[in-house]
C-alpha cells in the first residue's frame, strides 16, 4: 500500500467492554422500565377539535392511559378527517356535520393524529399530537441520550 | 472507427428512446381526451369554482362528464333531480353519465362544504333539442301572497315552555278542522295561528301553554316522521355549517361570513361582494321565528336572501324538499317526539 | 486491510466498468426525470395524486435518505440526470469519447477560484429550505425547481468545464457529498505508488476510453468521499486497473485530518439545523408556522425566514463555536479556534444524517401509500394504468414509528460523541486533550433532545 488510509477503527480508543456492556444494560433498563402509572382513574373525556386548512385547534392533547375519550372532529372551513397514529382510527366531518370518534386509550404513548382528507395546500402538514399518559419516550429516550453523553464524556481510565 | 460511430449513434437512439419517450408520451396522452367527454373541474368559489359553470347538452342523448377537484373535497348533483350526488375528489376523477328527458336549465351544485362560498358553487346545463316545453315550475307561494320576505317578524307572543306536539295531541279534541288544514298552517305564522286559537271562544279553556302544545301538534300533523327526516338531512348538510347544528345562527361558518365584512369589494374572480348587507344567520331558536309563517320561509329558502349570505335553494331543492325543510325548523321551537330531540 | 473491492466481482465490474449499462440507466433516469416535470406542470395540482410530489419527494427522498447516502455515499450522483444532457453537449458524444479534433460545444473555462468551494451549495439549499414547504406540495413549483435545476446544469456545462454544477452548484450534491464521507463505500485507487509513476493520469485527462474525471479531482490523490460522484469514468479509462469501489468501515472519512474545509463544517451545522427546522414546521402542532413557512412572499413569510436564518446561520453555529471554546479552554490549549470549529463539525455528521432520517421516517411511512396511486394515474387524470389507481392512503407502521426515530435519533448521538472523542484525541491521547469533547458531546446532547422533542414527543 502507498499510503495508510485512515478508517474510524485504528484511531478508535477503545472503551473498557466492561463500560460498553454496562451502558448497554443501562439503556435497555431505561428503555423497558415501566414507568409508575398514572394514579388517575380512567375517565369519559370528550375533546373538540377544530379543523382549518390552517391546522388543528386543539393541536396538542393530553389524556391518562385507560380513559374512554371522544373526540368530536369540528371542520370549519371544507372537508377534514382525523388519522390517529397508533391506534389507526379515523373519522371525516363536514362543516356543519360535525363526526365523532369514540375510543379507549390503552395505549400509551405519544401518537400524532393528521388529516386524513386532502384539504388544500397545507394538508401534509395538519398534524396534532395525543398523549396517553406520561411523555414516556421522550423522557426514556433523553434519559438514555444522556447516559450515552456521560459515558462518551467520562475519561478513560488506562 | 465505423463500428464506434454506429455504437454512437446506437447510443443516441437509445437516449432518443429513454429520456423523451416518457415525458413525450404523457404530452400525447393529454391530447388523447375521448370524444364527448366533458371535463368538469371544481375549485372552491374563490378561485373560481365550477370551470366550465356552463354546458350544453340535447335532449335524449347521454352526456359524459370527468369530474375532478383541483383543491378540496367537492361533490356534485343536479338541483330538483333525485340523482345522488356523487363526490369531487382532489386529483381524482369521476365519471358520470347524464341523460335529460326534458328541456331545461338544469344546475349542477357542489354537496360538500368547501368555504363560505360553498354554496356559490353552481352551474348550469342547458338542455335542448326537443320540441316539449321545458318543466316550468309554479311560483312561490309568497309572491301570490304579496308577503315581504326581508321585513322583519316579531313574534310579539312567546310560549313559556317548549309547546309539546304529544300534549297537544291529546287536547285537539274539538279543535275546527280549519287550523288543521294544510293552507291555514302554511299560511300563518305559529304567532298568528295561536293569537287566533287564543281568540277563538270555543278554545277559551285552554291555558296560554296549552295552546302553544295544541299549536305544536297541528303543526305536527301538517308533516310526517318521513319529511322531518329529510328535512333533518337536507338541514344538516346544506344549512348546519352557518345556521349552527342546533339552530342558533353559530354555525363554522359564521366567522367567514365577519370576515367578509372587511374584504375587499370584489373577491378572487371579480364577484363583487355585497359586504353592507351580509348579517348574521338566523337563529332558529330565538322567539321571534315563532312570528314567521312556512310560506314566508319557504320563499326565504327559494329566494335567498339578497345580500345577506342566505344562500337562494330555489334551482336546487325540490318544492317537497323545501317543505320538509320548513316543517324540520319549527322542530327547534316545538318538541315534536316524546323524547325532545331537536331543541 | 478493511477494504473490499466490489469491482472484484464480474456483475459489478460488468456493470460499472463499462458504458452501456450506465448510459441506459441515466438515460432512463432522465426520462423519468423529464416525466416529473411534464406531470408537475400539465398534471393535478393536487400534490399528493401529482407523480412529481409523491416520485421526488416521497419516493425518491426515501431511497436517497434512508438508503443510497447511508449505505452507498454519493451513488445517486452516478445515475442522477441533471448533468447529462449538458455533459452530452460538451462531449459532442453520448457514448464514448469522439476521435481527436471532433469537440462539443462548450466553452470549456476553468471554474473561478473564488467560488471554488460549496458555499453556493449551501447556500442553495437554505434557499430550497426557505420554500420547502411550498416546493414538498405544489406539482408546479416542484416541476420548476426541476427544471431549473436541468437548465442550469446545462448553462454550466455549455460555459465550463466538466461537471461544475455537480461540484459546485447542486444543493443536492452539498449534503450527499457531506454525508457520503460516513458511507461504507468509497472509490479509491489501491496503489498509489503507481499513480504516481503513471505519467498521463488518463484518470484525469480522458482517453479513447472515456472522459477525465468530471468532478475535477485526481483520484490518486482522493482521501474522502466529499467530492466525488461514483460516475465510474476513472475506472474506465485507468489502464492499469488501479481503482477500486472499496466497502468498508462506517465513517471512515471523517477522522481524515486533510481537507477539513470551513464550507463543510458550515454545512454540516446548517443540515442539523434544517432537519430540526422541518421537523418544526412539518410535524409540530403548531398551525401559525405552517402557514408562515408556506405563504411564501408575505410578512409572516419573511418573518419565518427571517428566525429560520437566524438560528441555523447564527445561533446554532455561534453555539458551537462557544461549545469548542469552551473545550479548548478545558484543555488549556491555545490553538486556533477556527481550525478546532472545523475538526469538530465534522463529528455533526452522524447526528445530522441520524436527524434527517428520523425525520424523513415520519412522512415516507405515513405517505408511502400515494405512490400506489400515483403509479397508475401519475398525472391524477383518472387513468389507472396497473390497476392501483384507488388504493387509499394507509399509513404504515404508525405504532413503532416513534420508538423507531428515537433509536435512529440515539444511534446518531452514540456514533457522533464516539467520533467527538477521537477528535479530540487527535491532538495528542492524553486525559487533557479528552476533556476538548466534554462541551461538544454536550452540545449533542441537547441538539438530540431538541429533535427528541419536536420529533417523538
Amino acid at each position: 500500500m502507498g499510503r495508510r488510509t485512515s478508517g474510524s477503527w485504528p484511531w478508535r480508543r477503545p472503551l473498557a467492554a466492561s463500560r460498553v456492556w454496562l451502558v448497554a444494560a443501562a439503556t435497555f433498563g431505561i428503555a423497558v422500565a415501566p414507568l409508575p402509572l398514572s394514579s388517575a382513574r380512567p375517565a369519559e373525556r370528550r375533546v373538540r377539535i377544530e379543523a382549518s386548512m390552517a391546522g388543528f385547534m386543539p393541536a396538542a392533547i393530553a389524556v391518562n392511559p385507560g380513559d374512554r375519550v371522544t373526540v368530536e372532529l369540528v371542520s370549519t372551513d371544507v372537508v377534514h378527517g382525523l388519522y390517529l397514529d397508533g391506534y389507526g382510527l379515523s373519522v371525516m366531518a363536514d362543516p356543519g356535520q360535525p363526526a365523532t370518534l369514540t375510543f379507549v386509550a390503552d395505549r400509551p404513548g405519544t401518537f400524532r393524529f393528521r388529516c386524513s382528507v386532502t384539504c388544500g395546500p397545507l394538508h401534509p402538514f395538519l398534524v396534532g399530537k395525543l398523549h396517553v399518559g406520561s411523555k414516556g419516550i421522550v423522557w426514556r429516550a433523553a434519559a438514555i441520550a444522556a447516559l450515552i453523553a456521560g459515558a462518551a464524556a467520562w475519561p478513560v481510565r488506562r | 472507427m465505423a463500428s464506434r460511430r454506429l455504437t454512437e449513434w446506437l447510443g443516441r437512439a437509445v437516449v432518443v428512446l429513454l429520456a423523451a419517450g416518457p415525458p413525450s408520451a404523457a404530452l400525447l396522452a393529454r391530447g388523447f381526451e375521448a370524444r364527448g367527454v366533458v371535463a368538469l373541474q371544481g375549485v372552491m368559489p374563490e378561485t373560481g369554482g365550477w370551470q366550465p359553470a356552463t354546458l350544453t347538452a340535447t335532449v335524449g342523448e347521454s352526456i359524459r362528464l370527468r369530474l375532478t377537484s383541483s383543491d378540496v373535497m367537492h361533490g356534485f348533483a343536479i338541483g330538483r333531480d333525485n340523482r345522488p350526488p356523487v363526490d369531487v375528489r382532489p386529483g381524482q376523477v369521476t365519471d358520470i353519465m347524464l341523460r335529460f328527458d326534458r328541456p331545461g336549465t338544469y344546475t349542477f351544485y357542489c354537496t360538500r362544504w368547501c368555504g363560505p362560498n360553498h354554496w356559490r358553487m353552481r352551474g348550469t346545463i342547458e338542455v335542448t333539442g326537443s320540441a316539449v316545453a321545458p318543466d316550468v315550475s309554479a311560483p312561490a307561494p309568497y309572491l301570490a301572497l304579496g308577503i315581504d320576505l326581508d321585513a322583519p317578524h316579531p313574534s310579539g307572543v312567546q310560549p313559556d315552555g317548549i309547546p309539546s306536539a304529544a300534549r297537544g295531541a291529546m287536547l285537539e279534541a274539538g279543535v275546527p278542522e280549519a287550523y288543521f288544514a294544510r293552507d291555514y298552517v302554511r299560511r300563518h305564522s305559529p304567532a298568528a295561528a295561536w293569537r287566533a286559537f287564543r281568540g277563538d271562544s270555543g278554545m277559551r279553556a285552554y291555558s296560554d301553554q296549552q295552546l302553544w302544545d295544541l299549536l305544536a301538534s297541528v303543526w305536527r300533523r301538517n308533516t310526517s316522521a318521513a319529511a322531518l327526516e329529510t328535512g333533518r338531512r337536507l338541514y344538516a348538510r346544506n344549512c348546519a355549517a352557518c345556521h349552527g347544528p342546533a339552530g342558533r345562527g353559530d354555525g363554522v361558518m359564521v366567522a367567514a361570513l365577519r370576515e367578509a365584512l372587511r374584504a375587499p369589494a370584489e373577491d378572487a374572480v371579480g364577484h363583487s361582494r355585497n359586504r353592507h348587507t351580509v348579517a348574521k344567520p338566523a337563529d332558529f331558536t330565538d322567539p321571534d321565528f315563532l312570528g314567521a309563517s312556512p310560506v314566508l320561509l319557504h320563499g326565504k329558502i327559494v329566494r335567498g336572501g339578497m345580500g345577506t349570505g342566505m344562500p337562494y335553494w330555489g334551482p336546487v331543492f325540490t318544492d317537497p324538499e323545501i317543505w320538509a325543510l320548513v316543517d324540520f325548523l319549527y322542530g327547534f321551537q316545538f318538541a315534536y317526539d316524546p323524547q325532545g330531540g331537536q331543541q | 486491510m478493511n477494504r473490499y473491492d466490489l469491482l472484484r466481482l464480474p456483475p459489478v465490474r460488468a456493470v460499472l466498468a463499462s458504458r452501456w449499462p450506465l448510459l441506459v440507466i441515466r438515460a432512463a433516469a432522465l426520462g423519468g426525470y423529464l416525466l416529473v416535470v411534464v406531470a408537475g406542470w400539465v398534471g393535478t395540482p393536487v400534490g399528493n395524486r401529482n407523480l412529481s410530489v409523491v416520485l421526488v419527494w416521497i419516493a425518491w427522498w426515501a431511497l436517497l435518505i434512508l438508503l443510497a447516502v447511508p449505505l452507498m455515499g454519493r451513488a445517486w450522483c452516478s445515475i442522477c440526470p441533471v448533468p447529462i444532457p449538458g455533459e452530452w453537449l460538451q462531449h459532442g458524444a453520448v457514448l464514448r469519447p469522439p476521435p481527436a479534433g471532433r469537440r462539443g460545444w462548450s466553452l470549456g473555462k476553468r471554474w473561478p477560484k473564488v467560488l471554488r468551494n460549496t458555499w453556493l451549495q449551501n447556500a442553495a439549499f437554505v434557499i430550497v429550505t426557505l420554500f420547502g414547504a411550498v416546493v414538498l406540495t405544489q406539482p408546479r413549483v416542484t416541476a420548476l425547481v426541476l427544471a431549473l435545476l436541468l437548465l442550469a446544469a446545462v448553462l454550466t456545462s455549455l460555459i465550463f468545464e466538466r461537471r461544475a454544477f455537480c461540484r459546485h452548484l447542486c444543493p443536492v450534491g452539498g449534503f450527499i457529498g457531506l454525508y457520503s464521507q460516513a458511507a461504507p463505500l468509497e472509490l479509491r485507487v489501491k496503489d498509489t505508488a503507481l499513480c504516481a509513476g503513471h505519467r498521463e493520469k488518463t484518470c484525469f485527462t480522458g482517453s479513447s476510453d472515456g472522459y477525465g474525471c468530471p468532478w475535477n479531482l485526481f483520484p490518486g490523490g482522493m482521501v474522502k468521499n466529499v467530492n466525488c460522484g461514483l460516475c465510474m469514468e476513472c475506472v474506465q479509462t485507468c489502464p492499469h486497473d488501479n481503482i477500486a469501489l472499496n466497502v468498508r468501515p462506517f465513517g471512515a472519512d471523517l477522522m481524515q485530518p486533510r481537507a477539513r474545509r470551513m464550507d463543510e463544517a458550515a454545512k454540516a451545522l446548517i443540515l442539523v439545523g434544517s432537519a430540526a427546522a422541518y421537523s418544526a414546521v412539518m410535524l409540530g402542532p403548531w398551525s401559525q408556522l405552517k402557514t408562515a413557512a408556506y405563504s411564501a412572499g408575505s410578512a409572516a413569510w419573511w418573518a419565518f425566514a427571517l428566525v429560520f436564518l437566524t438560528l441555523v446561520l447564527g445561533v446554532l453555529p455561534a453555539a458551537f463555536y462557544l461549545a469548542v471554546w469552551a473545550g479548548s479552554a478545558l484543555t488549556g490549549s491555545r490553538r486556533g479556534g477556527r481550525q478546532a470549529f472545523v475538526r469538530f463539525a465534522y463529528s455533526l455528521v452522524p447526528l445530522g444524517m441520524a436527524a434527517w432520517i428520523a425525520f424523513s421516517l415520519s412522512f415516507v411511512f405515513t405517505n408511502g401509500s400515494y405512490f400506489w396511486p400515483v403509479l397508475s394515474d401519475p398525472m391524477g387524470w383518472g387513468w389507472n394504468l396497473l390497476g392501483t389507481a384507488d388504493v387509499p392512503w394507509t399509513p404504515y407502521l404508525t405504532g413503532i414509528l416513534p420508538p423507531i426515530q428515537a433509536t435512529v435519533l440515539l444511534a446518531g448521538m452514540a456514533w457522533s460523541t464516539g467520533l467527538t472523542r477521537r477528535l479530540a484525541a487527535e491532538r495528542g491521547p492524553s486525559p487533557r486533550s479528552g476533556r476538548a469533547a466534554v462541551p461538544v458531546i454536550l452540545f449533542h446532547l441537547a441538539t438530540t433532545a431538541v429533535l427528541l422533542w419536536l420529533l417523538v414527543g
